[in-house]
């Protein structure tokens, strides 16, 4: 069980001894039943911090967000900032450590093990109560999710209404933090890339029906990169026309910039996009789910990231985000990498 | 600014114009909006055609050319120079290969020519966002290092210092003269081993241009051709070399005894010792990993017995920095290990040699003066077998080479010990015989002809002592029978193995090394003294096995490389090489892990690239995400139009 | 399908192994068909994914990525990354469902005219059966 107490007492001791600048937790949203995130500036609001299966959100975007504000600050405030990080999240930490876009020190791991559950599919749960709109959502001890709409209350188990990715996960506790909270339980993933059976089971012909289907609905929000963690680089290969020119990029540069992608959302375009945004994720990605929760028009886009996971521990024994220390997925090697689709 | 780009197709006579048909092609690139001028001529690379190409450079006020024509590796120098002569930049001239992989291949006139426009079209697009580059110079320091102090050592040191330049000649041993000084007498010739070589040890020791470093060892490397920056580690000997007299007091009152590696365990030596009466430098070294102690002093009585004073426990080791503008390695063999040969009873039984240890018996200053004795019992032994190919040319359980110079070397045994043992018999188990050299095939025939030796084509599958004797059963293919031997010694070929401490070496130095340990050299054939390492140079048996006349000739060519570096005083270094955009990069380091030749960097949380470092090959370019490094004249961006322009319309 | 459709295939060929071997089937004049268009690259290892997804965007039908033999790289240890990296293109190909036949990678040394040549033939051969390439191709 995490002490969320605990948490609570930890934050507001750091941010009392000016350890870390604020907090980025977990708080009751105010809109839906779900967790939001929050930023903790005052020891006293620490109490508002929660943890619960709702907590979906990974909250390591904004250590990117501040760090490129930083950036740019004449003054830049570089103190710590204390971060609730789930197993998944802790991964993108240690990402970003590796790729030496954030140091240790500028982060406060408060790490909070999911034990054997994870975070909840809110899609799932629409189906389970059929249009049903959601007014409370309470957690019992055994482990069951009561939810109450106008209707009455509805009992699922959680495993029922678990985001896929926590079916699969191989991280339900963090890997780096400062303070854990909750239980390291060992769970046993039968199958860790079960997600992509159904796609891996189809003819070339079938799979490319599905994707085609799929990725003809994106509109090129771009809301997938602006979610995800690793999608920090200031501009774009994909989208050359980029959405953020830093002050340094000159005229000639701008007018040489490689139009790899067009602006069009047609599906050469949509593909290419997608392709681009997978490869240059290979090794990098942790399966926070966060771009396939953010798409409006609902592509699974974790699939293909997690393709090249499967890829990347299958094919190379690497694994994303457990270790710093080690180089990256595409910048090592080893002699026994296979060869057997090569002549 | 627009460019004004001069397209130029060759016939090649009707290696091209035979298959593709020239004036289409030039018609098709006139319709590109940045060509300016596309001609056609029978043969481009002639001076009449070079002439035409640098008249329309002039007369068009082209800044940029595209010839179409054979492969680059033909006359891309060519066509460059001519383009330099007509006053512009020669990286402004790319070449469309239109014969190798087009001509040449295809039979199909149409689609020929077809393919021909594409892939000159790709050229063109390539050499429109071609940067004007001029080649990077930097300074040289004319000083060579030579590490290895062993024949292909001393000779590449020499030749350097002959020359005019300083070398720094490093030899982990106390002495230089390497194995080569272990060796009685060399074939196809029977020289007298220390008689040829002793001479060249005492030139390296008086040579003015040589800094001689002795019992010293190669810490650390860093820089490049032209500038490396080495630490050496001078290991104390604890005597001072100018002071000792050679007078052996310090050998006698020497408690200690240890097996006398020189002559490969066959004696002892003690703890202070000289490695043989002809060492370079002449002086006896304090062996401190098996003296009693120097912390405190535990014993002392060499000191004691040392007239001239010339021993000095308190010498420490030092590090000393050297700036050289070669390297050459000539680090040299060692046997295979005797640990992996032990079903032929070697290192189990006492009259089971090694060819060199067997050279020490032969050696008029060896442990037994020359004679050749039993080591059990000191007896001469009447019949002796030689094994051949012992560890070489078994990919099964050993190595797969051939060690080259074991045929020679058993030969000259068999004949040796015939010389010394008149009444003695000896056998020689082999598979073929290798006797490629100069005089090398008479050699071998008289080993049969004049001192009765008898080759037996076969394996050996089992050596046991019985009585006292060492019982071989071996093969004679020949005449398809078994054959026992009851000898009173047994000799093994052993394989050559690049020396212990080659691995380490290689880390050190970065250059390559091959499946068998040997270092790589940069061409098999072209380039068999130089590594893959600008500035660094190979000779001698590191490199692969080889005999003391290869390695000498190696070991020149290897000094005549080094000094076409030294004897510069600036050196050029092609500009196609990487660049990094620092606002994009955000110094991940991923470039830094697959450069193989550690010319990118972080500095102070951006990529850099040491220009003189980099080859221009580009990985770090498709690794980095951000699109934030590129090589010069093949960036991405012109590949993304060359992609168009080949798959076409 | 049609007897008439010609596959146009790019191949990326690296300059001291594959290029090198191209060039020795040309100077011993094998014969191959012409559907093949040569990008010469420094190195393998140098093939961003970025240029194989734009040769399919463009309308290629097939795409070959050709490097020198695992420890014989010009630059050392550039093909080992390609090898990593074009197997993670080729899984993420393959997983969106672009017909495995398309993309090749070889390993061609510049003594190896004859291999380029069976590799090219072989090439053309099974891209026929799979006509134009329309899946990732840009519609102009």
């Amino acid at each position: 069980m995490v002490d969320i107490e605990k948490l609570r007492k930890e934050a507001k001791k750091i941010l009392k001894e000016g350890k870390v600048k604020y907090i980025i937790g977990y708080t009751k949203s105010s809109q839906n039943f779900s967790a939001s995130p929050v930023f903790i500036t005052k020891p006293e609001d620490t109490s508002r911090l929660i943890w619960n299966p709702t907590c979906v959100q990974n909250l390591v975007k904004f250590i990117v967000d501040d760090k490129q504000k930083q950036c740019k600050e004449k003054e830049p405030d570089e103190r710590p900032i204390g971060i609730m990080v789930k197993g998944c999240d802790s991964r993108a930490i240690n990402v970003l450590i590796q790729e030496k876009f954030i140091d240790r020190e500028d982060v406060y791991l408060l790490g909070v093990s999911c034990e054997e559950l994870g975070v909840l599919d809110e899609k799932k749960i629409a189906k389970k109560l059929k249009g049903g709109k959601i007014e409370k959502v309470d957690f019992d001890k055994k482990k069951n999710i009561i939810i109450s709409t106008k209707d009455g209350e509805v009992k699922i188990p959680i495993k029922e209404v678990l985001a896929e990715r926590c079916l699969e996960c191989r991280a339900n506790f963090p890997v780096i933090y400062d303070t854990l909270y909750g239980e390291k339980v060992e769970r046993e993933v039968k199958e860790p890339f079960k997600s992509l059976n159904q796609i891996e089971s189809q003819s070339f012909k079938k799979r490319w029906n599905f994707w085609a289907e799929q990725l003809d609905r994106c509109i090129r929000c771009y809301a997938c990169r602006s979610i995800c963690p690793m999608c920090y680089c200031d501009e774009c290969v994909a989208d050359s026309i980029n959405y953020a020119v830093t002050p340094e990029t000159t005229a000639e540069e701008k007018a040489q910039k490689i139009q790899w992608i067009e602006r069009s959302p047609d599906l050469s375009e949509n593909i290419g996009y997608h392709l681009i945004r997978a490869i240059h994720l290979a090794g990098r990605c942790i399966d926070c789910g966060e771009c396939e929760r953010a798409c409006p028009v609902d592509i699974p886009l974790r699939l293909l990231n997690k393709k090249l996971e499967k890829a990347a521990h299958e094919l190379f024994d690497y694994d994303v985000g457990f270790d710093h220390e080690k180089p990256s997925l595409i910048s090592s090697f080893k002699d026994e990498d296979p060869e057997d689709f090569i002549r | 600014m627009k460019k004004r780009i001069g397209v130029f197709i060759c016939h090649c006579g009707i290696n091209i114009a035979g298959t593709v048909d020239v004036k289409e092609t030039v018609k098709e690139l006139t319709k590109h909006q940045d060509v300016e001028h596309s001609v056609d001529y029978v043969y481009m690379c002639s001076e009449p055609g070079q002439n035409l190409i640098k008249e329309a450079i002039k007369d068009k006020k082209l800044d940029s050319i595209v010839i179409s024509c054979c492969s680059p590796t033909l006359h891309e120098s060519t066509f460059r120079k001519a383009a330099k002569e007509a006053g512009i930049n020669e990286f402004q001239c790319e070449i469309a290969n239109i014969r190798e992989q087009c001509s040449w291949v295809h039979k199909d006139k149409k689609k020929a020519t077809e393919k021909a426009k594409k892939i000159t079209r790709s050229a063109v697009e390539r050499v429109l966002k071609n940067e004007s580059l001029e080649p990077i110079s930097f300074p040289v320091t004319s000083r060579a290092l030579v590490i290895g102090g062993g024949i292909a050592g001393i000779q590449s040191a020499l030749d350097i210092a002959d020359s005019g330049y300083e070398v720094i000649l490093v030899e982990r041993d106390p002495s230089i003269g390497g194995h080569m000084i272990q060796l009685s007498e060399t074939f196809p010739t029977l020289d007298c081993s220390q008689c040829i070589l002793t001479p060249k040890m005492v030139e390296v020791s008086k040579h003015p241009n040589i800094k001689l470093m002795t019992y010293s060892e190669v810490q650390e490397v860093s820089g490049y051709v032209g500038n490396f920056n080495v630490k050496i580690l001078k290991k104390p000997t604890y005597v001072d070399p100018e002071a000792c007299t050679l007078c052996d007091d310090c050998t006698e009152a020497c408690p200690v005894v240890v097996p006398n590696e020189f002559d490969f365990g066959l004696t002892g030596r003690k703890a202070i010792y000289i490695p043989f009466p002809q060492a370079i430098p002449a002086t006896f070294t304090l062996d401190v990993k098996n003296c009693p102690g120097l912390l405190p002093i535990a014993c002392g009585k060499c000191a004691d017995v040392c007239e001239p004073e010339a021993i000095d426990f308190d010498m420490k080791p030092e590090i000393v920095e050297e700036k050289v503008g070669a390297i050459i390695v000539a680090t040299g063999y060692d046997q295979y290990d005797k640990e992996k040969m032990k079903e032929y009873g070697y290192g189990k039984y006492a009259d089971v040699l090694d060819g060199l240890q067997f050279e020490r018996l032969l050696s008029a200053s060896g442990p037994t003066l020359g004679k050749v004795l039993r080591p059990s019992d000191h007896k001469e032994p009447k019949e002796v077998v030689f094994i051949q190919c012992v560890g070489s040319r078994d990919p099964e359980l050993h190595c797969s080479y051939c060690s080259k110079i074991c045929c020679m070397y058993t030969a000259k045994h068999a004949m040796l010990y015939k010389h010394h043992v008149p009444d003695g018999q000896s056998y020689v188990f082999y598979i073929d015989i290798r006797s490629g050299g100069k005089n090398y095939e008479e050699f071998v025939q008289r080993a049969t002809e004049e001192d009765g030796v008898v080759y037996l084509r076969g394996k050996v599958s089992k050596i046991f002592e019985e009585n006292g004797k060492i019982t071989v059963w071996g093969a004679d293919t020949l005449t398809g029978k078994e054959v026992e031997i009851n000898a009173d010694m047994v000799v093994l070929a052993m394989a050559m193995r690049p020396s212990k401490g080659s691995e380490e070496l290689v880390k050190k130095l970065k250059i390559g090394m091959d499946k068998d340990g040997f270092l790589t050299e940069a061409h098999p054939k072209l380039r068999p003294v130089e590594s893959l390492t600008s500035g660094i140079f190979l000779a001698g048996a590191a490199q692969a096995p080889k005999d003391i006349p290869e390695v000498v000739a190696q070991a020149s060519g290897a000094a005549a490389k080094a000094i076409s570096i030294l004897s510069q005083d600036q050196l050029f270094h092609s500009p196609m090489v990487a660049e990094v955009k620092p606002n994009l990069c955000t110094g991940c380091g991923m470039c830094v892990d697959v450069c193989a030749y550690d010319a990118i960097s972080i500095e102070e949380g951006k990529a850099e690239v040491n220009r003189v470092l980099c080859e221009g090959c580009g990985t770090c370019s498709a690794t980095c995400l951000r699109a934030a490094v590129q090589v010069k004249n093949i960036t991405p961006g012109q590949i993304h139009e060359m992609i168009e322009a080949s798959v076409g319309g | 399908m049609t007897k008439d459709f010609e596959p146009k295939i790019v191949a990326f060929l690296c300059k001291w192994c594959s290029s090198a071997g191209s060039d020795l089937a040309g100077v011993s004049r094998m014969k191959y068909p012409p559907n093949v268009v040569p990008i010469t690259v420094m190195c393998s290892g140098s093939v961003s994914p970025l240029y194989i997804f734009n040769a399919f965007q463009k309308g290629a039908d097939g795409v070959l990525v050709s490097g020198c033999h695992p420890g014989d790289c010009h630059y050392i240890k550039g093909n080992f990354y390609a090898r990593r990296r074009i197997a993670l293109v080729k899984e993420l190909l393959d997983f969106i469902g672009l017909e495995p036949e398309r993309f090749k990678m070889s390993w061609v040394s510049a003594a190896e005219g004859t291999k380029y040549t069976e590799i090219i033939k072989d090439f053309v051969k099974d891209l026929k059966p799979l006509g134009p390439q329309k899946k990732l191709r840009r519609d102009l």
